[in-house]
């Protein structure tokens, strides 16, 4: 079994997985997986170990998509297979995180009700509208515009926190990226910050 | 009333700092099968939402059936 740990344009040479192992470089078409040891068992140690092997090899590539912990492949043509297969998809979205990284940004606070118009329907439809735009960024988005690529809403439902925000950023960016957050009079909501990472969110799924 | 003994994913997220919070929200995240969702609250930490299964499922995924030593 063989173990992945990205799909990347511009492969480091000479990178080291999540165990010190050297990885291996499997190439298909324009895409080339960075692939390791099998997944370990699940430990916190493990996650640690996975995210710091997908950042060396992130912080080297000209673009990568991070494959998640336990992404695998029972051999290198299954591999070859499931690359080719979605070959388009992938060379698309490493276009759009070449020289880039992420910044997390979780939303704490209440969610504005939405206005009582309409019938159920029309309020669950303005209610899933409102948590998918997150409007109550957008005295914030104005100032981020200079600094985001892409962003991605994750809404959550549950008390005190809205929704996390992963932002896609230019490579070197973070601390514009930070000082806008932190200019930003934002009512009602509570913003934290973590990044830069490697661009986890805007990666399409690379399990089989 | 004894509770039953937690699973390891479950281990991991109750000791987790935010650190590792963000790792896994990042490295697990809808990494395979979703079902059960869950919010953790950890000391003095931001409330980070977890999908619980992920966590589980993933570690399932890591030795496929038989493949475990």
């Amino acid at each position: 079994m063989i173990g992945l740990y990205a799909v990347v344009i511009g492969a480091p040479r000479g990178a080291l997985g999540a165990r010190g192992e050297p990885v291996r470089i499997i190439i298909r078409g324009g895409l080339e997986a960075v692939c390791g040891e099998p997944p370990p068992p699940l430990s916190p140690e493990a996650l640690r170990a996975h995210e710091a092997a997908v950042r060396r090899i992130a912080d080297e590539a000209q673009a990568c998509l991070p494959a998640r912990f336990g992404a695998s492949a029972a051999n290198e043509n299954d591999l070859l297979q499931a690359l080719g297969a979605r070959e388009q998809e992938l060379l698309a979205a490493l276009e759009l995180v070449r020289g880039r990284e992420q910044m997390n940004m979780r939303v704490h606070g209440a969610a504005a009700a939405p206005a009582p118009a309409g019938g159920p329907g029309t309020r669950y439809l303005e209610g899933r509208r409102r948590a998918t735009r997150l409007p109550e960024l957008d005295p914030l988005r104005s100032s981020l515009s200079a600094v985001v690529r892409a962003e991605r809403v994750e809404p959550h439902e549950e008390a005190g926190l809205i929704a996390s925000v992963y932002h896609l950023i230019d490579r070197g960016a973070s601390a514009d990226y930070r000082r806008a957050v932190e200019n930003a009079a934002l009512e009602g909501v509570r913003l934290s910050l973590s990044g830069p990472w490697p661009p986890w969110s805007f990666a399409p799924e690379l399990s089989p | 009333m004894r509770k039953p003994p937690r699973t390891p994913a479950q281990e991991i997220i109750a000791h987790a700092d935010s650190s590792l919070l963000e790792i896994i929200d990042l490295v697990l995240n809808k990494g395979v099968t979703l079902q059960g969702e869950v919010i953790l609250g950890v000391a003095g930490v931001d409330l980070i939402y977890l999908r619980l299964n992920a966590l589980l499922c993933a570690a399932d995924k890591v030795l496929p059936p038989g493949g475990r030593k």
